[in-house]
């Protein structure tokens, strides 16, 4: 088996469609939208939402592949690098137990998304977050996956209890408090080993926290995550504090997420302009 | 209400654990350390495997059993110390370079296609070979200065056994046809080959056989 394992050799069964963020950024469907009104005053998940039932089933789709691919990424973390000399032997037992958590959530994931009436592969499966879990630097990985990535999923399972419990959910609701602590548990572990491998080393500290600067700006393209109740997924800051997150670096995703929501709109402006 | 000041005997008539036991303290350190990286070796190779292998309930299982086995690895590597051996490091290798041949041809296979050697190698041979061993040292060591270990064994060798379940009855449904129990079988005997040269998990005297006296054993 190889060190390092190519994002597009991911070992799927016949029902997934997996597509990239290139491929996601191509697509026509998400710059130009139909809807020639502005932006809707609140995008947020809630029951109250016309399309709440899809855009609730296809987030949850969305959740379930992120679960895979964070399995994968922990799993692989605990093999592409050497036991002692690239990465620590306690480092990589957070990892496994990571693996076993992720794992809990796919089965999870599953179920759910059978309690909300979808199906496997009744969406396409982004790969980048398993893009994110490609690095060569087991630091970089922690602050891709562990604080950019898993700090979104602190978001979205925030966004989605909140949402089971407006809806009378209690199913939904149990599920996601229960992810939420574990995902908590994962971000806290990428901030005390991102701290810990880079007490000494503030080079490499600072190429980590670009990168995870960069997925978290990856990750906020659309503006599909901010503080604005125009953004689907609220920022969880209570939960990122507890996960290691100081104000500051909870502020300054915040802005970046707004950005990026800002930024969004005006393209789909600019699309629908060029389309009429 | 018994008599407070009357004795009693230290051992009551029902606690039958004997004193004498077959390793020393180093025989059972070096034996700790070699359980060590043979647990590490396994949970890196399950971890590595989940993004190669594509039936989703056999990824979702691979993902449980690494922690697991990572979890028997930090038990061994905290108990390292407790058996006088303060660099863990030092007695977490390999018992000899059979052993690192076994894992090298253990985590060989990769392709999406190959699911039955990963499973056979994990929970036809390798797993098989845990049970043995950890079975041998809960058997012949001292009940009462071994106790810890005998602890950690205990726990390890239920996970051993649920782990080794899961893992057959994978095996047993992904082989359909007479080719594929073919290609099972020619897979474990390559590596029950290899690890026949290993001499096992600890190496020559696992199980016992062509067991050498550890000096400070008491048989």
């Amino acid at each position: 088996m190889r060190k390092f394992f190519p994002v597009e050799d991911l070992a799927r069964d016949e029902r997934f469609n997996q597509i990239t963020m290139d491929d996601r950024m191509a697509d026509q469907r998400t710059a130009i939208t139909t809807d020639s009104r502005p932006s809707r005053a609140a995008n947020r998940i809630v029951p109250s939402r016309g399309d709440a039932s899809d855009a609730a089933r296809g987030l949850m789709h969305g959740i379930f592949v992120g679960e895979i691919q964070a399995l994968e990424g922990a799993g692989r973390t605990c093999w592409d690098f050497t036991t002692g000399e690239e990465a620590p032997f306690e480092l990589k037992l957070d990892m496994a137990r990571q693996c076993w958590d992720e794992a809990r959530h796919v089965e999870i994931s599953i179920k759910l998304s059978d309690w909300m009436g979808s199906e496997i592969g009744e969406y396409a499966e982004n790969t980048v977050l398993f893009q994110a879990a490609c690095s060569n630097d087991p630091v970089l990985r922690l602050a891709g996956v562990n604080r950019a990535l898993e700090g979104l999923a602190i978001d979205v399972f925030t966004t989605m209890k909140e949402f089971g419990e407006v809806a009378g959910d209690q199913y939904l609701e149990f599920a996601e408090d229960w992810m939420l602590a574990d995902e908590v548990t994962h971000v806290k572990m990428g901030s005390d080993w991102l701290r810990k491998i880079t007490e000494n080393d503030p080079e490499r500290r600072k190429k980590a926290l670009d990168f995870q600067s960069v997925v978290d700006k990856l990750f906020s393209y659309g503006g599909t995550r901010s503080e604005s109740q125009e953004s689907p997924i609220g920022l969880a800051r209570r939960f990122r504090e507890l996960a290691g997150f100081d104000d500051q670096e909870i502020d300054v995703i915040a802005d970046l997420s707004l950005a990026a929501l800002e930024e969004r709109k005006a393209a789909v402006l600019e699309a629908q302009a060029a389309h009429n | 209400m018994a008599d407070a000041k009357k004795p009693r005997a230290p051992f009551a008539p029902w606690d039958r654990r004997e004193l004498p036991g077959l390793f020393s303290v180093e025989e059972s350190a070096r034996r700790v350390g070699a359980y060590k990286w043979c647990e590490l070796k396994l949970f890196e190779a399950l971890g590595g495997w989940i993004a190669t292998v594509p039936e989703l309930d056999v990824k979702m299982r691979l993902g449980a059993h690494c922690y697991k086995h990572a979890w028997h690895a930090e038990l061994w590597h905290k108990r390292l110390p407790e058996l006088r051996e303060m660099n863990p490091d030092r007695l977490s290798v390999a018992p000899n370079e059979d052993m690192v041949s076994f894992i090298a041809a253990l985590t060989e296979p990769e392709a999406p296609e190959l699911t039955i050697e990963k499973l056979v190698g994990v929970y036809r041979v390798f797993i098989p070979h845990f049970i043995s061993a950890y079975t041998f040292h809960l058997n012949n060591t001292s009940d009462i200065t071994d106790a810890p270990t005998m602890r950690s064994l205990r726990f390890i060798l239920q996970d051993e056994f649920e782990d080794w379940r899961d893992g057959e009855m994978l095996i047993q449904s992904l082989i359909e046809t007479p080719a594929e129990v073919d290609r099972a079988a020619a897979h474990q005997a390559r590596l029950e080959k290899i690890l026949l040269a290993a001499g096992g998990i600890t190496g020559s005297g696992t199980i016992g056989f062509n067991t050498l006296k550890h000096e400070g054993a008491l048989a």
